[in-house]
Order: C-alpha cells, then sequence, then structure tokens
C-alpha cells in the first residue's frame, strides 16, 4: 500500500501539490482547481485508487471546498479543491468517477456548486421542489434554520 | 432551475417530469432505508426499462445543519435516528470519527460489546431483508418463518440494550451499558439456532420454484461496472469484489475476531440472497466467538464535552454496505461540520444500471434487492413510450402485477378467491390494465 502512496506522492507532485499526512493511514491533498481531474484522473485509471467514498462539501467563509474522500483498503485519501463562494463553479469528475453523480447533485442543493459536465446538474436531489430560488443554499454559515423554516412556510408546523 | 419554460412544459406534456410536490420537506443530508418515500423516472419501452432518474430526499430533516448547532455528545443519538434499522452502527462511525479527535482509547471490553451489537443488528437487518424478499416474489410464507426467527435477536438486543431498534448503547470512548451477566449460554444456544435456520433457508431458496423464477439471472451488472460506481457492501460483493469495511479497514473488535468475507461471482439477485443468508451465519459465529471471548475491565471511559480542533472521516461496515462520517471540530462544544453518507446513497447508481433491460414485474425485485426504502413504490409512475399512455399504481398494484405475470396460474386461482370474498384488491388492478 505504501507504494501506492508514494505513487500518488508522485502524480500530487505533478500536480503542482504534496500528500500532507492527517494521522496513521488519512491523508489530505490539496489541488487547485485547474489541476483537479488531471490529478483524479492519475489517482483512479493509474494508482487504482477507485473507490469513491462520498463528496463533501465545506464552508470555509471566503470559499467552499470540495473533498473528494477516496479509499483504498486501509489507506483514506481526501483530495481537497477549493471554489470561490462568488463564483461556485466547478469541473465534474462523472467522466472519471461515474458513481460522483449523485454526490455532485448533493453538493449543488446543499451548497450551490455547479458542476460543469455533470448530465443531472439542474435537477434537484435532495431539496424540495418549492426550494425558492433567491433563498442561499442551506448548508452555508450564513443561512440560518430560521430563515429557511420562514421562506417555507413551516412556521405554523412548528409546536 | 434554468430551464426555459417551453421545454419545461414540453417535458410536463410527457409526462416524464412528474413530481408530487405534497411532501414538503425540510432539508438535510440524510438517506432513508426503508419504507420512506423515494422517486424513480421509470422509462419504458414496451415491457422494459431503458432509463431510470432517481429523486430522493422526501424525508430530509436536515440533520447535518441540526448538528452544527447541538452538543457532541446529543449529536451522537440524533444521528442514531437516522435509520430505524440499523441504527447502532450510525452512532458508532460517527462515535469513531469524534474519539479519533480526543486523546482517549475506548476500552477493549466495550470494543467487543460493540462488535456483538453490530453484528447483532446485521442478523436482523438480513432476516428482515430475506422477508421482505420473499413477501414482493410472492411467497409469504417465507416472510412469516423469517420474520419470526427475526424475534429471536431481537430479545437478544433488547435484554442487552434495553431497546430493540434504537439501543443507544454508545457513548463517546465505550458503551452505556455493560453487558447482563448470565447471558452467554443463552446467547450461543440462540446463534447456534439461527445459523440452523439461515441454513435451511438457503436450501429453501435453492429448491423453491417460487423464488428461483424470480430470482435466478435476474439483476445482473458486470463487476468492472459496479466498481466504477462505488458500490457498496453486499452489492458490491455480490459480484465478486472483495469490499467490506471490516476486512479492509478493521474497527471496533473486528481485527480479532474471525471474519469470513463472502463474495459470489453469480452475480445475479438469488445470489445476492445467498450471500446475505452466508453473512449471517458469518455474523452468528462472531457474536458466538466475541461472547465467548469477552474481556475484562471498563467499559466507558469519561471525555470532556470539548472535543479538540481537527478533522477526521470514518468509515464502517452497515448491514447494506459501508457507511462514512466526516467529522470537524474547531475546539467548540459543537460540530463545525458533520458530513455523513449512508450505504443506499452509493448504491443507487448501481440499482438503475440493474433496472435497466428488466421488464415492469421484476421492479419490486429489483428494487428490494438492494435493500433500499421502497415507499418509492407508491409514487412510481408509468410512462409507455410505444402507445403513450401513462398511469400510476401503488406498491400493492405492482406486487400483485410481478405476481402475476410470472404465475398466472395462482393469479387466476387468488382471483377466484377474491371474488367469493367480496374483496375488490383485484378489481384495481384491473382497472390499472
Amino acid at each position: 500500500m505504501s507504494e501506492t502512496l508514494v505513487q500518488v506522492g508522485k502524480y500530487a507532485e505533478e500536480a503542482g501539490t504534496k500528500v500532507n499526512p492527517l494521522r496513521k493511514n488519512e491523508s489530505l491533498v490539496e489541488v487547485s482547481q485547474d489541476r483537479l481531474k488531471e490529478f483524479v484522473n492519475h489517482l483512479v485509471n493509474d494508482s487504482h485508487v477507485r473507490h469513491l467514498m462520498t463528496i463533501t462539501g465545506l464552508d470555509l467563509g471566503q470559499n467552499l471546498a470540495i473533498t473528494y474522500n477516496f479509499a483504498l483498503e486501509r489507506d483514506k485519501i481526501h483530495v481537497r479543491t477549493t471554489v470561490p463562494k462568488t463564483k461556485p463553479q466547478a469541473l465534474s469528475i462523472v467522466d472519471i468517477v461515474p458513481g460522483a453523480i449523485l454526490y455532485e447533485m448533493e453538493l449543488h442543493d446543499m451548497f450551490g456548486i455547479d458542476f460543469i459536465g455533470n448530465p443531472w446538474k439542474d435537477q434537484k436531489l435532495l431539496l424540495p421542489d418549492e426550494w425558492p430560488a433567491d433563498l442561499a443554499p442551506p448548508l452555508l454559515k450564513t443561512t440560518k434554520p430560521s430563515e429557511i423554516r420562514r421562506r417555507l412556510g413551516l412556521e405554523a408546523a412548528k409546536p | 432551475m434554468s430551464t426555459p419554460p417551453d421545454q419545461q412544459r414540453r417535458e410536463e406534456s410527457a409526462g416524464l417530469m412528474e413530481y408530487s410536490t405534497e411532501s414538503l420537506v425540510p432539508f438535510g443530508p440524510i438517506h432513508p432505508a426503508l419504507k420512506e418515500p423515494e422517486y424513480f423516472k421509470l422509462i419504458l419501452e414496451g415491457e422494459r426499462i431503458v432509463n431510470v432518474i432517481p429523486r430522493i430526499g422526501y424525508v430530509h430533516r436536515g440533520l447535518e445543519k441540526a448538528a452544527e448547532s447541538r452538543p457532541w455528545v446529543q449529536n451522537m443519538y440524533m444521528f442514531e435516528r437516522t435509520c430505524g434499522i440499523c441504527s447502532f452502527v450510525h452512532s458508532l462511525c460517527y462515535g469513531q470519527a469524534v474519539e479519533e479527535l480526543t486523546l482517549y482509547q475506548v476500552p477493549r471490553r466495550a470494543k467487543y460489546i460493540r462488535t456483538i451489537i453490530a453484528e447483532m443488528e446485521r442478523i436482523h437487518s438480513h432476516l428482515l431483508w430475506v422477508g421482505l424478499m420473499g413477501h414482493w416474489a410472492g411467497f409469504d410464507t417465507l416472510f412469516m418463518w423469517v420474520w419470526n426467527d427475526r424475534e429471536v435477536v431481537l430479545d437478544l438486543v433488547e435484554a442487552i440494550a434495553g431497546n430493540r431498534v434504537h439501543k443507544s448503547m454508545n457513548a463517546i470512548c465505550g458503551v452505556r451499558r455493560d453487558m447482563p451477566e448470565n447471558m452467554t449460554d443463552r446467547i450461543l444456544e440462540r446463534m447456534k439456532f439461527l445459523t440452523d435456520r439461515a441454513r435451511y433457508y438457503r436450501e429453501v431458496i435453492d429448491t423453491e420454484e417460487t423464488m428461483l423464477k424470480r430470482t435466478e439471472n435476474l439483476g445482473r451488472v458486470s463487476a468492472e461496472t459496479a466498481e466504477k460506481l462505488c458500490a457498496v457492501g453486499p452489492m458490491a460483493r455480490y459480484v465478486g469484489l472483495k469490499h467490506d469495511v471490516r476486512l479492509n479497514d478493521p474497527y471496533a473488535a473486528y481485527d480479532e475476531v474471525p471474519l469470513d468475507v463472502i463474495t459470489s461471482n453469480e452475480g445475479d439477485v438469488h445470489a445476492l440472497l445467498k450471500l446475505r443468508l452466508d453473512e449471517l451465519i458469518v455474523s452468528a459465529n462472531i457474536v458466538s466467538y466475541a461472547v465467548k471471548n469477552l474481556p475484562d475491565g471498563p467499559v466507558r471511559v469519561k471525555v470532556p464535552p470539548i472535543i479538540p480542533a481537527g478533522e477526521h472521516a470514518s468509515h464502517c461496515e452497515a448491514p447494506r454496505g459501508e457507511i462514512f462520517y466526516y467529522v470537524k471540530s474547531t475546539g467548540g462544544r459543537t460540530p463545525d461540520r458533520v458530513k455523513s453518507r449512508q450505504p443506499t446513497m452509493a448504491n443507487i447508481p448501481t440499482a438503475l444500471e440493474m433496472l435497466k433491460g428488466q421488464t415492469l414485474a421484476d421492479i419490486p425485485i429489483v428494487l428490494t434487492a438492494i435493500d433500499p426504502c421502497f415507499g418509492c413504490m407508491d409514487r412510481m409512475s408509468f410512462y409507455d413510450t410505444e402507445t403513450n399512455k401513462k398511469w400510476t399504481w401503488s406498491g400493492e398494484q405492482l406486487r400483485q402485477y410481478g405476481i402475476n405475470y410470472y404465475f398466472p396460474e395462482r393469479a387466476k386461482q387468488q382471483r377466484k378467491f377474491a371474488r367469493q370474498m367480496g374483496s375488490s384488491v383485484n378489481e384495481s388492478l384491473r382497472e390499472a390494465l
């Protein structure tokens, strides 16, 4: 397994970054948005780290972080890229990892990130159909639960 | 969304974009696991399914957002309420993610107790699933038998944890209750009983005509496709991928117990049935071993309510496959972010692949095969591309249709019986047809 990690380290260097070990069997690679697809392609097709556990979104204040959580046996490899909140657009990896399709849709619903190249990106997966278009995505830190309840007309349902 | 009005109208008139707007659901990325609403848009060509588009989220409760305003310990019991079947493994996975951030170690006895409960949960979940497969295939006797045997393991869980479904056994760095005394013999005896029953059911499934006819050569996916679509749990193992978190990344006491990962190369729904029954036997062995070799010592370490800053991702093997929790702390009393991903979410793309090319009558079986929620059945709408006819069926009507499709003789008898009884169940089906 360590061989794979060495190989991943090499690809990370090619993408202008490095593997950052978080703890035993868990590492984080921070890649810029324009090198991401190239790196994921190496990771999946050359290093055979094929299992994408999920994609996690994070609100970092000015930016949004997209973390692709890969796993190979004991090792977890998190590949993180950031996009600015003012222009939340990222490239879809569905052509490399087809299993990412629902996770990208989920992030689109929850953080408002547009994944360019995802065939179902304009479809809602988790949010209700009547979610107001001008209401900010729910998992941003600036969106308050009370506001969502008010806008969706759920105030009366509260005991 | 950004669809132009013209196009939207056209799609609506084609019946492909019909959603029920009745369910008004708050947000939150938790996926339901069983008997909950889920929506699939099926595009049929005559009798065959050509495409499926999923729509989930009808029971989204916003747990991830809610977790950001609740203390660490409270979250553990909130996430346990994600699922009404595999509840324990959610709190276990969340707990492991949090424990990694603290400096405390989980006592060895607590690890064993966690393993015992997790495996008992797997046994009851798999039995529940086998029963439901029997029900949807039109073999209700199997359903009755299996669910009767499921009570055996639920009684054991109740004796240990105090509750049948929501055990609330986990605490951060330990478990809340010790094993009751003098339980060993009882557990061993019941596990032997369950092993015998699982062997018997395996024989039934291999020889009984109903199950063979409904499940053989159904829902085939290649190993390559399943791997590409990131399938987890039994859905990966039934095509031959050795994907099991208990083996790949052992947690709790799984590195010390005899674990046998079952895989199959047949790759159809029948293989899934056999695989889950075999896994049940493995789980019973693990429980027996863990009970016999239960170490002494404390079961819990007290942890301060403030968790040090850091982030960690944890995964566990739930009965349906790998579950995933990501936790980020900024050193406060509440988490900064918790992300949870359920196995059904990971298995939906594979299930859609399985459905393609199957007949309408096979939908209940194939969708049940992934062990998902099938409240979806009650909102399924159909569209025939040849005749432009569209209609909606309830789950019961779809089940009847499946049984009639495969066993017309039996359906005739049932209709005769229904006429005698003055029942109108089959009337509505005839209307639908």
